[in-house]
């Protein structure tokens, strides 16, 4: 089967494999900056990502209004929705464990999936794209612009986001309080707010991933399940690492793309499945994550 | 006064299928095969304290295990074809449960979750043996010279084999066994210094939670009578959970309640399939904001007050 595939079509397929690569490299993200700052999974997250999309589609429907104000629409939306889960539900568990606001999240996440579902059917909705799907040729490749365009916006995305984390007073004291909750308090830091802003920035991440993808999967009450494979990104790349979960993403979906290629047809669902449990069993903290020593 | 009560309740249990409609018998059979399902989670979940996103994983393995046998070998007794559902999850249990040591937590979640999807993809996949999307419809289960065939016949094979499984995990949370397993769930490395060998336990523990799964997964394919792999996506296991958490971790009398609770919702909520999501999500919500313990400490608190 290998020998008919042309290193033409394995970089074709390579390119949209970085095309969902970095979705998921995106939605892995946002799951690692809610992890860093509260220590659980938001099992929300695709949900949030798909209200917010759903949302700016819905302006879009109503006003006609062109995308870039459609993009702010879902970001807003995404923000508020952010701000309002943490605030309304999440800080209420401060006290629970970390399983108990996992159930918590996960319970989120059939309530919005729900209400989406009364709100909009569950019916699967076309959603306008900045960029065209027709292949353009380039040199010997042909490529679609739209898994470029995905690329490149996420690259920009991923390069704000460093900067934020870099330079700015929160980016600051959001990696303190990943690093040592007490100690940031202690400097100073309202933990607080960096879980309002963590929640917010993660919600708001989503949004711009939802938007990017929904042209290529369409807009559904289900494209929330987009977010168990940035479960595996994040797992892939360490979690809790930035740099690891966009290697992750990356190597994911590609990989995803790759494997029909020389495996059976059959197998491209479970392959990112296949690859969480293989990674957590070999090497739980992933990639580029360090082994953590458990203090006593 | 309270084996009155406990002689009382069996009494109306064994009469049950002379009392009510048979919608309610099969309704019934339905809330003891999740019950069993709800005791084998919460022996993982509630006792060790390794939460499972991926029962419905185990239960698909029973259910599919149980109906091949009934197709391909018919003469085997019912209790057989279920020990061996039961046996066979057990062993893909181990399989997932040994590797599955290192993890906790978050990532223990996530392992069994992928899990889940696995096996119905695996299932998809193998169609020359599941008949993948079409599904299987299952024979009734037979016992010796007996077919099983009537709601009824079903109820008392269900109520059977459940009262073994309700009696053996009692008799486990009450021995050493029991007792290790919650030593684990308060602290793990408190649990190591006083001599409760950790892999040991929580690997015995992935074993008879999938084992009781197993067996359940195979008298729901007895009382359903037609297995498909849809019937068993993340949203049951998400259903699994749900049911422990109301009823209470780490308490058998409160999988059981939980079990009928979430059983009883999702009959009544049939007709509004809309917002069933929308109910259970809210009721996971609240349960963990509001009642921690789930109804079992709830009760527990009331009858303590009482006295």
């Amino acid at each position: 089967m290998a020998a008919h595939v042309t290193s033409a079509a394995v970089i074709h397929v390579v390119v949209s494999g970085l095309a969902t690569g970095s979705i998921y490299a995106l939605m892995a993200i946002s799951l690692v900056i809610i992890y860093n700052a509260t220590r659980t999974l938001n099992f929300a997250q695709g949900e949030m990502l798909m209200i917010s999309t759903f949302v700016g589609w819905s302006a879009h429907e109503a006003l006609r209004l062109p995308l870039p104000l459609v993009l702010l629409i879902a970001v807003a939306a995404a923000a508020a929705l952010g701000w309002l889960v943490e605030r309304l539900v999440i800080r209420h568990a401060i006290a629970a464990t970390h399983l108990d606001v996992l159930i918590i999240t996960l319970g989120l996440s059939l309530v919005l999936r729900a209400a989406a579902g009364l709100v909009w059917t569950h019916d699967e909705f076309p959603f306008p794209s900045f960029f065209r799907e027709r292949p353009i040729g380039l040199g010997p490749l042909r490529v679609a612009p739209v898994s470029l365009g995905i690329i490149g916006g996420s690259l920009a995305l991923m390069l704000a986001l460093a900067a934020l984390f870099r330079w700015t007073r929160l980016g600051r004291a959001m990696r303190a309080v990943a690093q040592n909750q007490r100690a940031a308090r202690l400097m100073g830091v309202s933990v607080e707010r960096v879980y309002s802003a963590s929640w917010v920035l993660a919600a708001v991440v989503g949004a711009i991933a939802g938007v990017l993808i929904a042209p290529v999967i369409f807009l559904s009450s289900k494209m929330g399940l987009v977010a168990i494979n940035g479960f595996t990104a994040a797992v892939l790349g360490g979690f809790g690492s930035m740099p690891g979960a966009v290697v992750g993403g990356m190597l994911l979906g590609v990989l995803e793309n790759l494997a029909p290629l020389w495996l059976p047809a059959g197998i491209k669902h479970s392959v990112p499945f296949l690859l969480m449990i293989a990674i957590l069993v070999i090497r739980p903290s992933g990639v580029l994550g360090r082994v953590r020593q458990r203090k006593v | 006064m309270r084996w009155a009560a406990a002689g009382a309740g069996g009494v109306v249990l064994l009469c049950w299928p002379l009392l009510v409609p048979p919608y309610f018998v099969f309704l019934t059979s339905l809330i003891v095969v999740n019950a069993i399902v709800a005791i084998g989670l919460n022996l993982l979940s509630g006792y060790t304290n390794q939460l499972s996103f991926g029962h419905a994983g185990f239960f698909a393995v029973g259910a599919y295990v149980a109906a091949v046998l009934t197709l391909r070998a018919p003469a085997l007794p019912v209790v057989a074809t279920l020990a061996l559902a039961g046996l066979a999850t057990a062993l893909v249990g181990l399989a997932l449960g040994i590797p599955c040591l290192r993890l906790e937590g978050l990532y223990l979640a996530m392992a069994t979750l992928a899990f889940g999807f696995v096996v119905v993809e695996a299932i998809l996949n193998l169609d020359w043996l599941t008949r993948g999307n079409d599904g299987l419809a299952v024979p009734a289960a037979r016992l010796g010279p007996l077919a099983l065939g009537s709601d009824a016949a079903k109820y008392y094979l269900v109520l059977g084999v459940g009262a073994l499984m309700v009696a053996a995990a009692v008799n486990i949370a009450r021995t050493r066994t029991g007792r290790a397993l919650l030593a684990i769930r308060e602290s793990e490395i408190a649990a190591q210094a006083s001599g409760v060998h950790l892999a040991a336990y929580k690997t015995l523990a992935f074993a008879v939670s999938a084992f009781y799964t197993g067996v359940a997964g195979g008298l729901f394919a007895f009382v359903v009578g037609f297995i498909s792999p849809d019937a068993f996506d993340v949203f049951l296991s998400v259903d699994f959970v749900a049911m422990i958490i109301v009823g209470g971790l780490g308490s058998i009398p409160g999988s059981i309640v939980g079990a009928a609770v979430i059983t009883l919702l999702y009959d009544w909520l049939a007709a509004f399939q809309n917002y069933r999501p929308l109910l259970f999500g809210l009721i996971l919500i609240g349960c963990m904001l509001f009642m921690p313990g789930g109804i079992a400490s709830r009760m527990a608190k009331w009858t303590h007050q009482a006295q």
